[in-house]
């Protein structure tokens, strides 16, 4: 009897799962069929896949270029901001600067700001010094779009290594850099990893500061997705149901392999545990 | 202040841009010994055995703008055999929603980023007011071959002019455009179907091109109810509704215009009581009405989306620009589809059409250095050589001039042609402004015609005030006109 | 910490107190100032200008004149505050009280097999690029060619809804596909709340009979109620920014029935280039943010006072 219920309670958890995955599975369905039959009505469950929307998507060189910048601007992004976070999360855990909470405060209050707010000055400054479309420039913004985020994971993880091993290393002859690097750092690898993670899933993704900051030279895949979505009159689907299916296997694959840090990392840090 | 003297006053920086273009001349103009005289002489060309970038802006998922590019190899094996430059093209893309975007936050920072763009007709005001594009004046002036007889004055005002009616030149047509009604002729010859129309109307049904460029917008009410069957999926008639970019505007502004309504007056800069008549009200309402014909959802209706009701046979006929052709007549549809001057409006002797002009012009980033601008030149006498507007032409595209359109073949290229003709004729077609401010004026109008197309505003009238005082504020504030909403703006909403 | 043990002179740098806090907060400092101060202070001049990229012309100072454009003129920002702010209440009650909900129904899955895919699965819709989704939900939800009108009408014979064509069900429409994508957070953030509530605590009062709801609120909620608060905040401010959604499915039509502020903000920036005025509205939604980030930092702090407590 308690078999036949936990068997019951677990389908029905697997069905809430499966359902919130119905979207995501429709998508990747589609990019295997022809735009005929994305569009025919009954929809198609049964048909012959084809991979020609794949073959499509990769016989646009343009493509290659755009997964390129996708890679580099988020990688780079989000390790600048690792790096430069890490410095200033110890800085506040340990030295406790005056101002650490304002600071604190006005790096979240960044990330509380709507979009277009955030990138109207940044559009104007970067318009009056000729920075826009540039690869470094839009990593270094990007960069600093993260590193909010990664000062509030790490100054938490931080907190929570005990001083004692600071004490020791420097009783034992070690230099700051040597503490912070080879003692304190390996402490805080979980945070390291949910900061890492969660930032560059938020570049990857990202649209908005892309299409106004960065240009021909940086253009990443939502911007491709935002402006393939018409072909030659009508909407592209295929397109959009190819493209949508390759881009989004790396953050999914990242909260399959990462799911213990998928609560650090959506909550700045403010909330530890697993699920 | 008149508008034209406005704009002298306003904008040192215009000036400048002339200049600037005029220096890209003038490095090559003078007494024919320079870089665009030399384009007929035979001395060397100054940028033979180099190699050229150039970069396109065009507009996402739009035939004509994609065939600009498909053609640009043929620019490059021009130029190699006739000056010995080498010339490779990259093409970036925005959709119509997001191009003019695109184009202005690149060329805000004086970029080289996009050395040609092709721009939508009504973006000439706020490309060339605060001088991010080239006057063309006087490249026109050095270069024989861009001085073209275009086919009606309505190509010079749509594509190339601003301010409006004044002699300044920005842009040159790249795509001609126009509305155009796209029917299903193998409906129409069903006899089923016409034996089914007669019986219940006592008259045929409409089959030749001759019979349809006649018909009022009565007549074809009955055919676009005649092929409405719900129950079957299928519906008589599409236009664009959506809130998207300029999509509800053109397809209302040939309601507007066609029942006799005027948008503003381009001098004087009023908007407020030409707008907002009980006349225009009386053609929203009426605008409206025709979505009992159309499929469900078309209140979000766009280019895109009327292609794919289209194409895939839900619809018996549809409003859509001729430049969609390429893509409303797949290979499928070959034969079964008639292309035909949309309907007139009233009746009688008095029934008459002024459709909305579609199409984009070409124009020339003002911040090219010398190579790309020369480039640029050498591209736009190319564009215009009668061999390349006829493989224009020949791929689906629409071009303007005279000669061009003149052929006898001209008609027979494309199931569309005929109809891009006739409507690209004076007094058939016009555009709305080009006003540096036309894209606060077009947002909202846009949710005001979107809002009363989806039932959220229900008296045609009060949306056409609003609309009304809330672009003739736009237009105060900008200088643009000195004429003040009235009192009764204050109460206006929407 | 004897004086003779330092090494290196990067060593010695970093044991004075001043010059140790510097060179670890330099590199952040220098980003904060570069992309936000400078910027920020930008923005907060600017908005007292009348400046349009398209005009021209050079900037106007006009004083408060765009602040009062926004409070009163046509395009006032109320409509769109209220229209956020139902946005975010509606969307977030929801996603809570769905997201607690499952998050119960979870919280006993600890033995489930495949319990990691199946998580997978479920938080999938939040890591997607909005851009996509918006674009994808758009063909879902067509009338016409959208697989939940085929359910609708074949599967149980309704008339085709317009979900995105009119305005009295796209708003709702778009916060379906927002609480789509949120719901699991609320469910994660659920599944830690009850994660944080001491098994010991539990038994006892399951041992003491304590009855379920009571149970609920003395033990669960105590214990709870600070990671809920701290996921509910976050929430309302996420969805306060909301924007790769909408531009997409709707881009705040029919009418204004979707305009959002980040909607509208973008709009007058970025394609209007009215950048006095949109200066001065960025300045108005800094000020709401702000206003939010406080009262996060306050729960935050009550929390670390309660837990200093016990």
């Amino acid at each position: 009897m308690t078999r036949l219920r936990a068997t019951l309670y677990y389908g029905i958890l697997w069905l809430i799962s499966l359902c919130f995955f119905a979207p995501i599975g429709w998508i990747v369905l589609s990019s295997f069929k022809t735009q005929n039959e994305i569009l025919a009505m009954p929809p198609k469950l049964l048909f012959s896949p084809t991979f020609d929307n794949y073959r499509a998507l990769f016989a646009n060189d343009g493509i290659f270029k755009q997964i390129a910048n996708s890679v580099f601007l988020s990688l780079g992004a989000v390790i600048v901001a690792v790096v430069v976070s890490f410095l200033a999360a110890f800085c506040f855990s340990r030295f406790k600067p005056r101002g650490t909470d304002f600071l604190m405060f006005l790096l979240l209050s960044i990330r509380m700001l709507p979009g277009p707010a955030v990138i109207l000055p940044v559009f104007l400054m970067y318009v009056a010094f000729g920075w826009k479309d540039s690869h470094l420039w839009l990593l270094l913004f990007y960069a600093m779009f993260s590193i909010p985020f990664s000062v509030w994971i790490l100054k938490g993880f931080l907190d929570g290594v005990s001083t004692r091993y600071d004490e020791t290393g420097l009783v034992n002859g070690g230099s700051w850099m040597h503490i912070i690097f080879k003692v304190v750092l390996p402490q805080v690898r979980p945070g390291l990893i949910a900061a890492f993670i969660f930032n560059l899933i938020f570049v990857w993704n990202e649209y908005l500061f892309n299409f106004i900051i960065g240009g021909v030279n940086t253009q990443n895949i939502p911007y491709a997705l935002m402006v393939g979505t018409y072909s030659d009159g009508g909407l592209n689907w295929t397109f959009i149901s190819a493209m949508t299916s390759i881009y989004m296997v790396l953050p999914i694959v990242f909260i399959f392999i990462f799911q213990k840090y998928l609560l650090v990392g959506m909550t700045f840090g403010t909330v530890r545990g697993e699920v | 202040m008149t508008k034209a003297e406005n704009f002298e006053a306003a904008s040192g920086l215009k000036r400048r841009s002339v200049l600037k273009g005029g220096a890209a001349l003038g490095l090559a103009g003078v007494a024919g010994s320079g870089l665009v005289g030399r384009a007929l002489a035979a001395e060397p060309h100054p940028l033979a055995g180099q190699k050229i970038e150039m970069n396109i802006l065009g507009i996402a998922g739009w035939g004509p703008s994609s065939l600009g590019v498909a053609m640009s190899p043929l620019f490059a094996e021009y130029v190699k055999a006739k000056y010995d430059y080498d010339v490779t093209f990259q093409f970036q893309e925005a959709p119509f929603a997001d191009l003019f975007q695109k184009a202005a936050t690149s060329l805000a920072t004086k970029s080289q980023e996009f050395n040609i763009i092709i721009s939508d007709s009504q973006w000439l005001g706020a490309l060339a007011q605060p001088g991010w594009i080239l006057n063309l004046n006087e490249i026109i002036k050095a270069n024989p071959n861009l001085q073209l007889e275009w086919y009606s004055k309505a190509v010079v005002d749509t594509y190339m002019t601003y301010p409006d009616g004044s002699d300044q030149i920005w842009g040159l047509p790249q795509e001609g455009d126009v509305e155009a009604l796209f029917v299903r002729k193998d409906w129409l010859e069903d006899p089923a179907e016409r034996a089914a129309f007669e019986a219940k109307h006592g008259k045929p049904m409409p089959q030749t091109w001759e019979d349809f460029a006649e018909l009022t917008m009565d007549e074809f009410e009955l055919l676009a109810d005649f092929f409405t069957r719900p129950d079957k999926q299928v519906w008589g008639f599409a236009q664009q509704y959506s809130r998207v970019y300029d999509f509800a505007t053109c397809a209302f502004n040939n309601f507007l215009w066609s029942r006799g309504g005027r948008t503003w007056d381009a001098t004087t800069g009023q908007v407020e009581g030409i707008l907002n008549t009980p006349e225009n009200a009386a053609s929203l309402a009426e605008y409206k009405r025709w979505l009992k014909y159309c499929p469900p959802g078309a209140t979000n209706i766009g280019i895109g989306e009327g292609v794919d009701v289209f194409v895939q046979g839900k619809v018996f006929s549809e409003i859509q620009w001729a430049a969609v052709g390429p893509a409303m007549i797949p290979e499928e549809l070959k034969g079964k589809v008639l292309v035909v001057p949309p309907p007139k409006h009233g009746t009688g002797a008095d029934a008459k059409r002024i459709m909305s002009m579609g199409g984009q012009p070409w124009v020339v980033n003002a911040f090219n250095d010398d190579a790309h601008m020369r480039v640029a030149i050498d591209f736009m006498n190319w564009w215009y050589l009668p061999e390349t507007a006829l493989e224009f032409a020949k791929r689906g595209g629409n071009p303007c001039d005279k000669a061009t359109l003149s052929r006898p073949d001209f008609d027979d290229i494309n199931p569309w042609n005929r109809t891009f003709k006739y409507m690209l004729e004076d007094g058939r077609s016009q555009d709305f402004w080009h006003d540096p401010k036309y894209s606060e004026m077009l947002a909202i109008q846009q949710e005001g015609y979107s809002a009363f197309v989806t039932d959220q505003a229900t008296d045609p009238q009060a949306v056409m005030d609003y609309i009304a005082c809330a672009q003739q504020q736009i237009l105060l504030d900008s200088g643009t006109s000195k004429i003040e909403p009235s009192a009764m703006c204050a109460g206006t909403s929407l | 910490m004897s004086p003779g043990m330092r090494p290196q002179g990067r060593g010695r740098l970093m044991d004075n107190p001043r010059t140790r806090v510097f060179i670890l907060l330099a590199p952040v400092v220098t980003f904060f100032v570069v992309f936000n101060t400078i910027p920020t202070l930008w923005l907060l001049g600017l908005s007292f200008y009348n400046h349009s990229l398209t005009s021209g012309m050079p900037p106007e100072f006009i004083g408060f004149k765009n602040f009062v454009a926004i409070f009163n003129g046509k395009n006032s920002i109320w409509f769109d505050l209220s229209r956020t702010f139902t946005f975010v209440i509606c969307g977030v009650t929801f996603q809570t009280l769905l997201g607690a909900a499952l998050g119960f129904l979870f919280w006993g899955s600890k033995n489930m097999p495949g319990r990691r895919i199946a998580l997978t699965l479920l938080f999938a819709p939040m890591v997607l690029t909005p851009v996509a989704t918006g674009t994808f939900f758009r063909f879902i939800y067509d009338p016409t060619f959208g697989v939940l009108n085929y359910i609708a009408r074949d599967g149980f014979g309704m008339a085709p809804i317009d979900f995105l064509g009119n305005p009295k069900i796209a708003f709702w429409a778009v916060l379906a596909v927002d609480s789509w994508m949120w719901t699991p957070f609320m469910t994660l953030m659920t599944l830690a709340a009850l994660g944080s509530v001491p098994k010991a605590e539990l038994e006892a009062a399951e041992i003491d009979r304590v009855p379920y709801l009571r149970r609920l609120s003395l033990v669960i909620w105590h214990h709870g109620k600070f990671i809920m608060m701290l996921g509910i905040l976050l929430r309302t401010i996420d969805s306060f920014k909301t924007l790769d959604l909408i531009i997409p499915m709707t881009k705040g039509g029919p009418g204004q029935s979707t305009r959002l502020v980040a909607l509208e903000l973008n709009k007058q920036s970025f394609e209007s280039f009215n950048m006095g005025w949109s200066s001065a509205y960025a300045v108005l939604l800094l000020l709401i943010s702000i206003a939010m980030t406080s009262v996060f930092i306050y729960v935050l702090n009550l929390r670390r006072r309660k837990e200093a407590e016990e």
